[in-house]
Parts: structure tokens; sequence; C-alpha cells
């Protein structure tokens, strides 16, 4: 056996359900925003959002229409909420939360990480299923997505969740800090998908048939974004084989 | 030919399939949004800001702000009727020498944004002890003399003692851009909701629809 069972097929499943529902609930979420891309109450001024009246491009949002985006949003926001639950009972059950939560020595092996992507060492520093950077990202996620679901309930019923609302400092700050968890989620899935391209896109199949070979990670190519892509040496001929 | 029939078939059948699981979905979120309402939770606008009349958005249906033409349809009454044991018709002074209330409340938009006022008027639960609905009205439609616009409610949405029939805002009467003489105003809906111009309450046994809920929007449209 060349390969290793990398993704269980909750985990493979799970994570191709939060493509579609995460794709729909950003681009119709950015359509919703759309109809009011600013955060001040009327009347008022908001300190924290410098691109307040311009709208986002339509090519990146979903719905069409405002009253269709909501429809997308909050038949979506069920499935998504779902799929993440069953995701995050899947990492408890299995125990596999302890290749995501953090450890001490994580913070070193990140910097030792940094170093490694800006040239500063040579080899890639040890790992395990993840490297520390993944760790960090993959970590921060689910976190990201209490905080959406939340400020979501506290922007849809500001009234009957009132309480909620308040929380996140009433409702022009909760929809605001629903808009900021929403781009710090986009900004680590741009990150997470252009270091699967350029540092191991050997690791694309593992996500769709669960296996992988360990002898074409990272850790074993020395490879950085866009150095060392090229395949690995197989002294034992094809893994598929 | 066969292809193109049989993709855009597909492409039907898909939307089609969209479609209804997204009225399936509306259909779920109002029975959780039922779920979650109480009389109870009251609005509360945070500080002591109002927002300024001017900056205050003012919608309306017709091409020009809607005026009643009291020379032509007589002076303005509102009419309460339907489901009700004793229908009733009261002209402006009527409705203002009603017990009254004044709310400092936010005005939850579709759109995303919200604005403050306060308004003056009578609580709609005030209105309905006057005509006493029968129990199986569970619906309230707004009517309005704005190109016939309305919209309907659930009935304990209407009653939810910040839901008023509103003649004052911000200490003045209310003025024509935003609804006057007359009109609903209720943190617990999205704006679309609030008819504005209003003219008639009618209490219904089912619910009759909107001019936005019947473009798309969702009918129940709670906050």
């Amino acid at each position: 056996m060349t390969t290793v069972l990398r993704h269980h097929w909750v985990v493979r499943v799970t994570h191709w359900v939060a493509v579609v529902a995460i794709t729909i609930m950003v681009g119709s979420g950015l359509r919703i925003f759309n109809a009011y891309p600013a955060f001040a109450r009327r009347g008022q001024s908001f300190c924290c959002y410098p691109f307040a009246g311009k709208p986002i491009p339509n090519w990146l949002t979903f719905g069409g229409w405002l009253g269709g985006a909501r429809h997308w949003h909050f038949a979506m926001m069920w499935l998504l909420a779902l799929d993440g639950l069953v995701y995050l009972g899947f990492l408890y059950l299995h125990g596999e939360w302890r290749d995501l939560a953090p450890r001490k020595g994580d913070l070193r092996d990140a910097v030792a990480m940094v170093r490694f992507y800006l040239f500063v060492t040579k080899h890639h520093p040890r790992q395990g299923k993840h490297n520390a950077l993944q760790k960090l990202a993959y970590f921060t996620m689910p976190w990201l997505g209490v905080v959406l679901v939340l400020t979501g309930l506290a922007i849809w019923k500001p009234v009957e969740l009132g309480w909620l609302t308040s929380v996140f400092g009433g409702y022009v700050w909760a929809r605001y800090w629903h808009f900021v968890a929403m781009s710090l989620l986009v900004a680590l899935v741009v990150g997470h998908v252009f270091m699967v391209f350029t540092v191991d896109p050997y690791s694309i199949p593992s996500m769709i048939t669960g296996r992988y070979d360990e002898r074409c990670s990272p850790e074993a190519r020395d490879a950085r974004p866009l150095y060392h892509l090229a395949p690995c040496a197989r002294e034992d001929g094809p893994a598929d084989a | 030919m066969r292809r193109r029939e049989f993709l855009s078939a597909t492409t039907l059948a898909l939307l089609a399939g969209c479609d209804r699981t997204l009225s399936f979905a509306e259909h779920a979120n109002e029975k959780v949004e039922r779920g979650l309402f109480r009389h109870t939770s009251m609005d509360v606008a945070r500080g002591r800001f109002v927002t300024p009349l001017p900056a205050y958005p003012s919608y309306f249906i017709a091409d020009t702000v809607p005026m009643w033409d009291a020379a032509k349809r007589g002076p303005w009454t509102l009419e309460i009727s339907g489901m009700v044991a004793k229908p009733l018709t009261l002209n402006l002074s009527q409705l203002a020498a009603l017990p009254s209330v004044t709310q400092r409340v936010n005005h939850y938009c579709v759109e995303g944004w919200t604005a403050v006022a306060s308004w003056t008027g009578v609580r709609l639960s005030a209105l309905a002890a006057l005509v006493q609905p029968r129990p199986e009205a569970q619906y309230v439609d707004f009517q309005s003399f704005d190109d016939g616009y309305h919209e309907s409610w659930d009935l304990p949405s209407a009653m939810h003692p910040q839901t008023l029939v509103a003649y004052g805002m911000d200490g003045h009467w209310l003025g024509a851009p935003h609804g006057g003489p007359a009109r609903v105003f209720s943190p617990v809906k999205l704006g679309y909701k609030n008819t504005k111009y209003l003219t008639k309450i009618v209490f219904l046994p089912e619910r009759n629809g909107g001019y936005w809920s019947d473009q798309g929007y969702e009918w129940y449209g709670g906050v």
C-alpha cells in the first residue's frame, strides 16, 4: 500500500457541500449587501467601512435581485449550518479534532513555516497531517462559522432575538461583524485554494477519493508556493498501480 | 435540436426544483419566525438618536407622493372591517382622540438600513378591541390609497404592542412623504410590510398577499 486514507468520507462530503453552500451564501449575501452597500444608520455616519456606497461587482453576487438573494440566503443557511454541525460532530466523535486543536509549539512551528516559505530556511519543517499554518486556518474557519451564524441570527431577528443583537453592539454593528467575518472566511478560503494549487495539488484527489500519497507531500518535496511542484520521485512505480 | 430540447428541459426542471426548494424553505422559515415571535420582545432604539426627517427614506408606489385629495374624495377616513363584530369608520380627529402611545423605535428595511423615528399613534390591539374580530380572523390586510398598495399580516404580529396606526412622527402630524395622514408602523415587520397612506384595515380568515410579497419578497417579513 503506497497511499493512505487521508480524509474520511464524512469529511469529504461535508467539504464539498460546504464549497457549494458557502459559494451561494457569500454570493447571495453580497447581493443583499448591494441593496444598501453601507453600514450607517440613516442620518448617521459609520466609522469603519471606507467603501460605503460602492456596490460589490455584480459577477460576484448570486440570486439576481434582492428578494431572490434573500430566499437563497435563508434556505442555504440551514444546509450550511447542518453541514458544519455534521463536520464538527464527526471531528469530535472521531477524535480528528486533535489534528486541528492548537498545541504548545504551534506558534513556533508557524514561524518556522513562514521562514521556510520566505526562503529563510531551506527545508520544510516536519509536520503531522497539517502544517502549523494550515492548522491555524482550519481551526479558525469553524470559529468564523460560529460568529457568522450568531451575527446572522442577530440581523435576521433584531427584535425577537434583540438580546443577541445587543451582544454584538446593536443591528448596525452586528451587520458589520457579519460582513467582517464573511470577509475573513473568504480570505482564508482564497488562501486555502491558492495553496492547494501552488503547493500541494496532489492533495486534490484525496478530497475526492480520500487516498493520499505521503511520498508526494509538501514536506517530502520541500514545496513552497510554485516551487518544487513537479511530481515526487516514485521509486516503486506509480502510486495508483 | 434534441440535445438543446433536453438541455432546456433539464434547466427548467432544475429551476423548478430550486423554486420549490426555496418556497419550502420560506414556509419553514415562517414557522421558525412565528415560533420565535413574542409580544414581550420589544424593539429598543439604541442611544437617543432620531434620524433627521430629510434623511429618512420615503418610499411609495405611485409616481408622485400620494396625497389624499379631500376635494375629490371627501375627508380622509380609516375603515376597520372584515370579520369583526362592530365595523368602525374613524376620521382623523376621532383616531387622534383615542388613547395614544409614542415610541422611538427602529425601522428595519429589507435593504439592510435602519432609521429611527418617534411614532405617535393608536395600538392596533386597541383598535381591535373596539371592533372585536371574530376568532376565525387570523390575518389582517392593511390597504392604502397609494395605487392599491396593501400588505396582509398574521394576527399575532398585528396585535404586538409596538404595532401602531401612526398619525404622528417626531412630534408632528405625519407628512405625505412618510405615509400621512396615517400609516401602519411596527418594528416587528420589515419596512415593506408597513402600509403607508392607510385607508382600510380588514380582518380576514386567510392571508391576502401584498404588494411586495406578491413580487417575491417574503410574505412574513418578520423582524
